[in-house]
């Protein structure tokens, strides 16, 4: 029986489409299910475990794609506007996710659905145009090639409806480009891990959606009081205004004065001109209009528009990570040819941090002498040449001659490149690791981003308490002052474990880590809008635990793939090259990781010596038979957990 | 007094807080259907705009419903009710507002349009830039003669002739 018979909140169905003999099945979404998992990433990374076994090739019709929503989708609750697509990842070779924001989510609840998984591969390109209870694959072969935003209105065009809303995949998702994404109304984008890719390689273009039915809400009173109240908190919130006023661009600024913000493919962290691609720059020249999610009040999203010269543009949302990728990674001053960048980026189906990371990397390459311009088409990629980022960008998307090896991502072209180009290539597991250099901010980064499930990811752990909290209550919370502190190693470990668990709450409500990430912090304002949605009364440390039990099934995906503590680690050049200049300069992530893995470890209850899960961890959060398939593959720690020294 | 909801395309962020607000506190639902306020985005514009009732007062809708009473206006606070007990669900006042403002309910087949919750309407307590005001017609063309006035005086206050005279 549905969850949905019971409870608010959640939707009726999991839906299942082999794409192979385009046999579609819908099952109810248990109660076991949304009770252990909540919905979005949860679920899906359950589904991911439990479907998709040891060694599978990303791109083989075996790898599963999943989309999921989550109990809060659909509804008053605040920034409750995401899903999580998920599948083994073809650029990291681990577990793979990307949540994004934008109103599709509350269209698939709306149609009923909590999760849609796809598994095999079509033979002609087909999208999955769903109306409620009808559900459909249809021809999408004259819709191959065609770029995100083309995709989009011809669909809506072709099912004569403005209302649908769509995600699709562009010319990198067909193409293969590792860390393709998938895109939703302009630029909202499932952006990390090359799920884009994935969808490529079903041959599935699109998803249509078109819902009608409610949300059922177990206790409206309960809900309007909540989510007035939690406007509250986020309107008090330190970084309310910045994102209100100036989106994640403001944040560049920020970063930069802490000495934190990726440059010239990482070798700074800090650059004098800043001032030249800063969210008040951003906000004054570009930006038109806030804009906002679904049931956001945070309106972090600004519509942008070049008005003019070689890069007018327009698009909604060139976020910080964008700015910092086409901009200072690639020493790129030029704000007008960011946004075009994000532009094109947005349209071809791309993750502008991987694209970014990439082409900061050929960038040095080809400053060291180790690539000329015989490797690049002719393309002379100095540092800072908007046109050479552009042409790249596309060039990627083709996988046209040099594009062909940058497309593999960071790992895979620099073993190709080799002569060195390792050292610098700047990736985790696989992943290019994002704008804020880890070197800056311990917790955060050094020990948040090597944990990742994800892979050089900042968003698992986003741990901004950090590097923000008040000294006092970090010591409460984390056991120490220097949980706060950027430049320490103690408290950190649990400080990200928290928030790690936090997170996936988030993640699996499909709530904003931007509200979540400050202001709706904790547990409790989280389990107080879920009973009112849902009619479920759970206390605050039982979403903890569910958060826990989440990471923990994501760990033992990668833990069954190979992944130990060696991989819990950073990049050569952030682990041991100081940051040369500005006000972090002389630090490194060396400095405190062992020590922040330790703790990390010790208070998830894993094996410090090799970060596998304990069998005792496992069965305590009710994933007994996940605890027994690695032990049948030898994949639980030999002995019993040893103390840290 | 007669007030209405106005909407400002600038500020709104087409976030549809408040189509769930009015969901939930019409229907206990949250659903966009039953919603009486609607979002309508021009994503490759930017724009986005609350579309709503204007509670008219020679309203289409009332003069196309074929029911004695169905429509009515409420004298106290000028808002024109649908009364779903008289309402057959035709549809005609859905073919006559030429505000898309009235829908039939999915379910139910009657008549729905927003009735300003009789004067507190719960769309702008969840309307966190404002971007939907509840004022009185009077208070908007104020608004908009001070608009109107300080644009055509901008040009005689900057001007040296002015300065000079003072």
């Amino acid at each position: 029986m549905s969850v949905s018979k019971l409870y608010g909140g959640w939707a009726e169905y999991i839906l299942r489409i082999n794409l192979t003999n385009k046999k579609i099945v819908k099952q109810p979404l248990t109660k076991e299910l949304a009770f252990n998992f909540l919905g979005g990433r949860g679920i899906n990374s359950k589904i991911l475990f439990d479907e998709v076994p040891v060694g599978t090739d990303p791109f083989s019709p075996e790898n599963r794609l999943i989309f999921g929503v989550g109990p809060l989708n659909g509804t008053l609750s605040p920034a409750a506007g995401r899903y999580t697509v998920s599948a083994k990842s073809p650029l990291t070779g681990i577990l793979g996710d990307a949540n994004c924001g934008g109103h599709w989510a509350a269209e698939l609840k709306y149609a009923g659905y909590g999760n849609i998984v796809f598994q095999g591969k079509a033979e002609d390109p087909v999208y999955l145009w769903i109306d409620d209870e009808h559900v459909e694959l249809r021809n999408a072969k004259h819709l191959w090639g065609l770029t995100t935003w083309e995709v989009e209105k011809e669909i809506i065009n072709e099912i004569g409806n403005p209302n649908i809303k769509v995600v699709s995949i562009g010319p990198a998702g067909e193409n293969l480009v590792r860390f393709a994404c998938v895109i939703t109304e302009l630029g909202r984008a499932a952006g990390r891990t090359g799920m884009g890719a994935v969808m490529g390689s079903k041959k599935l273009k699109a998803i249509a959606v078109h819902g009608s039915k409610g949300v059922k809400i177990a206790r409206p009173k309960d809900l309007e009081k909540a989510t007035l109240e939690s406007y509250d908190t986020l309107m008090t919130d330190l970084f309310y205004r910045l994102y209100a006023d100036y989106g994640t661009p403001g944040l560049l600024t920020l970063y930069n004065e802490y000495g934190a913000n990726t440059a010239y493919n990482s070798r700074e962290a800090w650059v004098e001109w800043f001032e030249e691609v800063s969210g008040e720059t951003f906000i004054a020249k570009y930006s038109v209009k806030h804009k906002a999610c679904f049931s956001c009040p945070f309106h972090c999203d600004k519509f942008y528009r070049v008005e003019s010269g070689p890069y007018a543009c327009y698009g909604d949302s060139c976020e910080f990570e964008t700015i910092t990728a086409f901009g200072t990674r690639c020493g790129n001053k030029n704000l007008a040819s960011i946004c075009k960048g994000s532009t094109l980026a947005d349209n071809l189906g791309m993750d502008t941090i991987s694209a970014g990371a990439v082409i900061g990397w050929a960038m040095e390459c080809y400053e060291k002498g180790i690539i000329t311009k015989e490797d690049t088409d002719g393309l002379e990629l100095t540092w800072g040449n908007p046109d050479a980022i552009l042409e790249t960008i596309k060039k990627i998307a083709y996988r046209e001659g040099f594009g062909n090896i940058l497309a593999e991502g960071v790992r895979r072209a620099s073993e190709k490149i080799g002569k060195g180009s390792e050292e610098f290539a700047v990736h985790i597991k696989g992943m290019e690791t994002p704008a804020v250099d880890p070197r800056a901010v311990s917790g955060y980064g050094a020990l948040g981003y090597a944990v990742a499930s994800r892979g050089g990811d900042h968003l698992r752990a986003l741990a901004a308490s950090s590097y923000m909290m008040a000294p006092e209550l970090a010591e409460k919370l984390f056991g120490s002052k220097s949980a706060a502190d950027r430049f320490a190693a103690e408290g950190q470990g649990r400080c990200v474990k928290f928030h790690e668990d936090m997170r996936a709450v988030a993640d699996s409500l499909e709530m904003c880590k931007y509200i979540t990430r400050t202001a709706l912090l904790f547990p409790e304002p989280l389990a107080k809008i879920l009973a009112a949605v849902t009619g479920w009364d759970l206390r605050p440390e039982e979403l903890v635990m569910i958060g826990e039990r989440i990471n923990n099934i994501e760990r033992a995906f990668n833990v069954r793939e190979g992944i130990t503590r060696k991989d819990d680690t950073q990049p050569k050049r952030l682990l041991k090259e100081p940051i040369p200049r500005g006000p972090s300069k002389g630090h490194y992530c060396a400095e405190w990781l062992d020590q922040m893995l330790d703790e990390y470890y010790e208070n998830r209850e894993w094996d410090i010596k090799t970060g596998l899960p304990t069998k005792k961890k496992l069965e305590k959060l009710g994933l007994k038979y996940v605890a027994n398939e690695l032990e049948k593959m030898g994949k639980l720690p030999k002995s019993s957990i040893e103390k840290r020294k | 007094m007669k007030k209405v909801l106005v909407p400002d395309p600038m500020l709104c962020t087409g976030c549809r807080s408040c189509e769930m607000a009015c969901s939930l506190v019409k229907e206990g639902e949250c659903n966009p259907r039953t919603s009486r306020i609607r979002i309508i985005s021009f994503k490759h514009d930017g724009i986005d705009l609350p579309i709503l009732c204007y509670h008219c007062s020679l309203p289409p809708c009332k003069e196309a419903c074929p029911v004695d009473g169905a429509i009515a206006i409420d004298p106290d606070i000028g808002v024109l009710k649908v009364n779903e007990e008289l309402c057959i669900g035709c549809g005609k006042c859905v073919e006559a507002c030429p505000f898309g403002a009235i829908t039939l309910h999915p379910n139910r087949g009657k008549a729905i349009k927003c009735d300003l919750c009789d004067g507190t309407p719960k769309c702008i307590e969840f309307c966190t830039t404002k971007a939907i005001r509840y004022l009185d017609p009077e208070q908007i063309a104020m608004q908009k003669r001070m608009k109107h006035a300080s644009s055509i005086t901008k040009p005689i206050l900057t001007s040296k002739l002015y300065k000079l005279e003072v």
